[in-house]
């Protein structure tokens, strides 16, 4: 009887958990990342950070 | 640029191949299915969880270095004797070890040998070492002669003993990274590790080489570098309070002792080579391995090698593959940080500055991998103690003990691996971000250096799940 890949999928599944939180952590980094090397040129050049809190 | 790409792509499929793969078998002693409330992935996602939290807070919490530099004081004065004694003990067990091998019952689990070698020194002592300071340094039988006969033959010589030669500067901590892969090569590929008689002959192999190694660069710098169980448990030793010295027990911030390992050549190698030869003794109780090992052999078989030298070169060419990963990741990680840094330093530079960081994730895994060893085949010693030879003596009256499987159960295992994992990587964290904020003069610098550790740290904790998860399962 020829199986098909896909009835393995669970086991991949599976696994395949594990490596996620590490995806979703890089991702996450990486972005937080961009935007602090950018919120740093917005400083440096005197600018206000888009997100910076209103002057009260 | 094209080199650094090439890195990252290679590790994230070596890490992405050997996660994807279907679960496992069995890992170590008989251990039981475990009953948790959750999913087993699912305390990955709880880890990754808890890092992340652990590295916020260290961001907003711990602004300046702590660890770096920490003093220690005096807890209490120790007998000069006790060296001299303790050396005498590891002399004597040492010995026994090696008769036991050469004259006991040529059976695993019946010779005090096989147990006492993979068992209570490779994993015991590794659990003490962070708990009570440097054990192994007052025990070491090798270092316990070579003080022996260096005193007598100052006493006998006139002229004195020629000074040693200083110890080369790029060898570094390599013979104690080629060591210890010698001895897990010894313990997971070696067809014979289980032969008492071939033990006693590495055992008095690796002596031999440490008498050499001593003799020509001197008892305390083969010490700190060549001897491979000597470094290995004196790394250890450093994420203990406590520091034994000749007369003096001092007491320190708990970690702060690896703030002041010297970062020679081969620090970082000793370390991806102690976490990847754990790794690969996860992995090879998998079904990923259990379904490439064969066809490896075979391959290699065809080559026209026997079949039991080449199951020794595929585990062989598995384990090399495994210390490879964990470099690899190391390196990724040292790579990204070097790019949030930019202050000159090399990949190769901050790799050294930051291995300490390793140390704590080294322990976790041993914890992790090797918990269920110590937990279950650990009590065979109360049956070797009175009979080690296995020839029906009963010397204490405990020779008719038996292993109890129950007293733990799997579950228990279970929780003890998933914390020693996190908290050996949280310790690396709060080291690697102690360190940062004493490299970097800026603290925005040093927190975005450690996004990069911090991801090293979730790769580490994942595998380790993982490799648990289906060895265990």
């Amino acid at each position: 009887m020829i199986q098909l890949p896909i009835a393995h999928a669970g086991h991949w599944a599976v696994n395949l958990l594990y490596v996620l939180p590490l995806v979703v952590a890089v991702g996450a980094l990486m972005t937080q990342s961009w935007r602090d090397k950018r919120h740093e040129k917005a400083e440096a050049r005197g600018d206000k950070p888009a997100d910076a809190p209103p002057a009260g | 640029m094209q080199r650094r790409r090439l890195l990252v792509l290679l590790v994230f499929v070596a890490a992405g191949l050997a996660v994807a793969l279907p679960e496992a078998a069995l890992a170590h002693g008989i251990v039981g299915r475990e009953d948790l409330p959750i999913p087993k992935w699912l305390f990955g996602w709880a880890a990754t969880a808890v890092l992340v939290a652990s590295f916020v807070g260290l961001a907003v919490l711990w602004p300046k270095p702590r660890l770096e530099a920490a003093l220690e004081r005096r807890l209490a004065s120790v007998p000069k004797l006790l060296d001299p004694i303790c050396g005498a003990i590891g002399i004597a067990l040492f010995v026994l070890v090696v008769y036991a091998g050469f004259a006991g019952t040529q059976t695993t689990t019946s010779n005090l040998t096989p147990t006492f070698v993979f068992v209570i020194f490779w994993v015991g002592l590794a659990i003490l070492s962070p708990l009570f300071g440097d054990v192994f340094a007052a025990f070491n039988p090798w270092r316990a002669i070579a003080r022996a006969v260096a005193g007598v033959a100052a006493l006998v010589s006139r002229d004195g003993l020629p000074a040693p030669l200083p110890y080369p500067e790029r060898l570094g901590r390599w013979p104690a990274a080629i060591g210890i892969l010698a001895f897990a090569w010894v313990e997971l590929v070696y067809s014979g590790r289980g032969d008492p008689s071939n033990l006693a002959v590495l055992a008095l192999a690796y002596a031999a080489v440490q008498f050499v190694g001593m003799s020509l660069y001197g008892i305390g710098a083969w010490n700190r570098y060549g001897d491979a169980f000597a470094v290995y448990y004196g790394l250890l030793a450093r994420i203990s309070p406590l520091r034994w010295e000749r007369g003096g027990l001092y007491v320190r911030r708990p970690l702060s002792g690896l703030t002041t390992l010297d970062p020679v050549p081969g620090t970082v190698a000793l370390l991806c080579v102690l976490i990847g030869t754990t790794s690969f003794d996860g992995f090879q109780n998998g079904p990923v391995w259990g379904e490439l090992s064969p066809r490896m052999t075979d391959a290699i078989a065809g080559l026209g090698v026997s079949q039991a030298t080449a199951l020794e070169l595929a585990f062989t060419i598995g384990l090399l593959a495994a210390v490879l990963v964990v470099a690899g990741l190391y390196r990724l990680g040292v790579t990204g940080m070097q790019r949030e840094s930019s202050d000159g330093m090399t990949a190769t530079e901050l790799a050294r500055r930051f291995a300490h960081s390793l140390v704590p994730i080294a322990l976790a895994y041993v914890v992790a991998h090797y918990f269920s060893l110590l937990a279950y085949e650990g009590q065979r010693i109360v049956y070797l103690a009175s009979d080690p030879l296995g020839e029906g003596a009963d010397i204490f009256g405990s020779a008719g003990a038996i292993v109890d499987y129950t007293w733990i159960s799997a579950t228990a295992i279970w929780y003890v691996q998933v914390i020693a994992l996190v908290f050996g990587h949280i310790a690396g964290l709060i080291l690697a971000h102690d360190r940062a904020l004493a490299m970097f003069s800026d603290g925005r610098i040093a927190t975005r250096s450690q996004y990069w550790m911090l991801a090293v740290m979730i790769a580490f904790t994942s595998l380790g799940l993982w490799l648990l998860s289906a060895a265990n399962s």
